[in-house]
């Protein structure tokens, strides 16, 4: 036991005694998330002008919009097809949003009920897409909440609604979309940009963490360990003890920061206590499987951060994975960051422990395989 | 307090060890001298329970390497070919980690590093990092990390390579008092001085085998030319050279330099005087004449017609 905790004292005591580890563990993803994260919000004085056709014309799509004019960092101007055509082209607006008419009914269908258009290349396309999609799905849930209320008191449900939107308070139907529309406030791009950035940090870190297997390696130092008293499991414990902790240290430090500085909700404790453990643990296997499996430093560094950055890319890390086509969202599936993410998002948005068991337990399962690769590649010798 | 009994190990295809047997006696400074390759390291990592052997047997204090390894590495320090320590921690802080290692307490450990800081000389560097440390004072932090749990057989293994004179003498110095405060001792070395300076009795180890054990005055005794007459010639002329090889008492001529011609002869003849003749009938000019006594070196290069160093 003192043998272990010796090798984890040691590992942590090079880790934090170098100036650039607080870098790259804690200054990096706070900066990457002020930036990403903060890039709309902080503008929102000089908000994005886009112009709006009611062609429904009803009191869903007055709600609908007035919902969207809540958001800060858009201004809409309603105006009817041509003159927005008109603004469109001249530039002076970012898009043209545009609520068809019986919008309701092609919700219902699932067919689109709203279009947006925009000049090629507008950045923030897929922001304004997600946003569409975000204020239409709580539409969707208000329209069935209303629905459900309705055939209680056996009224029409549009009645029901119109009570509902207008009130904005009241029956129990209606408490839940109370809740449906916090979520969509705490999980915005603060907190994803928080959570993704952490992710992506923390993996980064281990990379130059458990670097130093390939040091002690090259060094000699594994077989001037094997000369000591000290038995494999003992060294192994160690060493993953050790890069546990640091990993743990630097995230239990994020969130801290990230909700202190930028009000960011992480959500239930235990949830995200375990949840930050079997993420840790299959980016620790990660991050031994690569140091055992290359020959030098330079190796490790040059395909571990190929290796974090293109898996961040398609975990969903730097923009939703929604904005992304079908297949592409179907190899996240295979990125540990896509289900860290899920959970993260999960947690944020009001879920408990039980809710994200999914995440955890794929989480887990990546933890098992990079662990059994990094721990049998590790031979001391 | 060590015996191996015919020791092999091959790494593949290739035999490194081929059958060792050795005996070092409690207390004794012993040296294990051969040229790079000989399979001098692939033998300490046997002994000290890094590396398999596949025949034979090694026992340390009694108990067999094989059968309980922790137990003699409690007994053993050993000091790697490498510097095996942590380059951004300091000397203090890479020395207590080295003493849990071994399994000192805490305070014990500290305690430890600072007498072994003491003992390897390095007491006012020890809060600086070991990547401020000249070669020389890595090498004897590298010494000091195999001390810390007071080890009754220190085993080493070319402690001295790449370090300047000063260091090699203290390192040397620092060995033979650990010697005298009874610590058994295995060296080895490519440097024949060094353990000539150090061990009482030497092994000499080429190609996987031991070729010559005993005590250095043994070993040289057994050397049937071993002085040599070193000649520093201005041209080395090759009928005089002819000439040499065919003087009586004369058993080989090697030109190592372009004006220099060793001679390596027989043990009781002096020669000089008919040297000096021939080569002013030869009318080479000689510019000096040197006798060189055997030692391990004439010896290693006797028995395998080349030098230790490379
Ligand atoms: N792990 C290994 N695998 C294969 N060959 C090895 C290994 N270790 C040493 N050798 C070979 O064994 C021979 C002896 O090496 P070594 O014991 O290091 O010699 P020395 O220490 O006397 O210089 C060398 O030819 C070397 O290439
Ligand atoms: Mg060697």
């Amino acid at each position: 036991m003192r043998k272990i905790v010796a090798i984890c004292s040691l590992e942590m005591k090079r880790t934090f005694k170098r100036r650039s580890s607080y870098i790259i563990m804690f200054a990096m993803p706070l900066i990457f998330t002020l930036l990403f994260g903060g890039l709309f919000g902080e503008n929102a004085g000089s908000a994005m002008p886009i112009a709006i056709v009611d062609e429904d014309g009803s009191v869903y799509s007055q709600h609908l919009i007035r919902q969207l004019k809540s958001h800060p960092f858009t201004e809409y101007e309603e105006v009817d097809a041509a003159t927005a055509k008109e603004l469109l082209s001249e530039k002076s607006v970012e898009g043209v949003v545009t609520i068809k008419k019986d919008f309701l009914g092609h919700i219902a269908k699932e067919e689109p009920a709203v279009m947006l258009q925009h000049p090629p290349g507008t950045a923030a396309a897929p922001m304004l897409e997600q946003l569409y999609n975000q204020a239409i799905r709580t539409l969707d849930l208000q329209v069935t909440a209303a629905q459900i209320g309705a055939s209680y008191e056996n009224k029409e449900w549009d009645m029901v609604f119109e009570q509902l939107i207008e009130t904005e308070s009241g029956t129990n139907g209606i408490s839940e979309i109370h809740m449906n529309d916090a979520q969509v406030e705490s999980w915005n791009k603060m907190s994803y940009s928080s959570a993704g950035f952490s992710i992506m940090f923390v993996m980064i870190v281990m990379l130059f963490t458990t670097g130093t297997l390939i040091e002690a390696r090259n060094m000699g130092i594994w077989s001037r360990l094997l000369t000591t008293p000290a038995t494999r499991i003992q060294l192994t414990l160690g060493y993953v003890l050790s890069f546990f902790i640091i990993g743990f240290v630097q995230f239990t430090l994020l969130i801290v920061l990230t909700s202190l500085l930028f009000g960011v909700q992480w959500g239930d404790p235990l949830g995200l206590a375990i949840l930050v453990t079997v993420l840790l643990f299959s980016v620790v296997g990660l991050g031994m499987a690569i140091a055992t499996l290359v020959k030098t430093s330079e190796q490790q560094s040059a395909v571990g951060m190929l290796l974090i950055i293109s898996t961040s890319m398609l975990g969903g890390v730097y923009w939703p994975l929604d904005i992304v086509p079908e297949f592409m969202q179907k190899i996240a599936n295979f990125v540990p960051q896509s289900w860290a993410i899920e959970g993260f998002k999960s947690l944020v948005d009001g879920a408990a422990l039980g809710d994200i068991m999914t995440p955890i337990l794929v989480l887990m399962g990546f933890a098992i395989v990079f662990l059994s690769i990094g721990i049998s590649r590790v031979r001391y010798q | 307090m060590l015996t191996m009994t015919n020791v092999k190990k091959r790494f593949g295809e290739q035999e490194v060890v081929k059958g060792i047997t050795l005996h070092v006696g409690k207390g004794e400074a012993f040296g294990l001298l051969g040229p790079n390759g000989a399979g001098k390291s692939t033998t300490i990592s046997m002994i000290c329970g890094l590396v398999p052997y596949d025949e034979g047997d090694i026992q340390v204090d009694g108990l067999s390497v094989s059968r309980s390894p922790y137990e003699i590495k409690k007994k053993i320090g050993v000091v790697p070919q490498d510097i095996a320590l942590y380059p951004t921690l300091s000397a203090l802080d890479n020395l207590v980690f080295w003493g849990k290692m071994y399994g000192l307490k805490g305070r014990e450990a500290k305690a430890r590093a600072l007498e072994v800081l003491e003992t390897v000389g390095l007491v006012e560097r020890g809060k600086d990092r070991i990547e401020t440390f000249s070669g020389g004072m890595k090498r004897r932090i590298n010494i000091g990390a195999a001390l810390l749990h007071r080890p009754e057989l220190l085993i080493m293994d070319e402690p001295t390579v790449g370090i300047d004179p000063q260091s090699r003498h203290h390192i040397l110095e620092t060995v033979k008092r650990l010697n005298e405060q009874g610590m058994t001792i295995i060296y080895t070395s490519h440097y024949m001085e060094e353990v000539e300076f150090l061990c009482k009795r030497i092994a000499i180890m080429d190609h996987g085998q031991v070729i010559a054990t005993g005590s250095t005055q043994e070993l040289c005794k057994r050397l049937a030319g071993g002085n040599q007459l070193l000649l520093d010639v201005e041209e080395v002329r090759p009928a005089f050279v002819e000439k040499l090889k065919q003087l009586d008492g004369v058993e080989k001529v090697m030109i190592p330099e372009a004006s220099e011609i060793h001679l390596y002869i027989k043990q009781d003849q002096d020669m000089m005087a008919s040297i000096v003749s021939m080569a002013a009938k030869e009318a080479v000019k000689l510019r000096q004449i040197k006798l060189k006594e055997a030692d391990l070196e004439t010896l290693f290069l006797q028995m395998t017609g080349r030098s230790l160093r490379d």
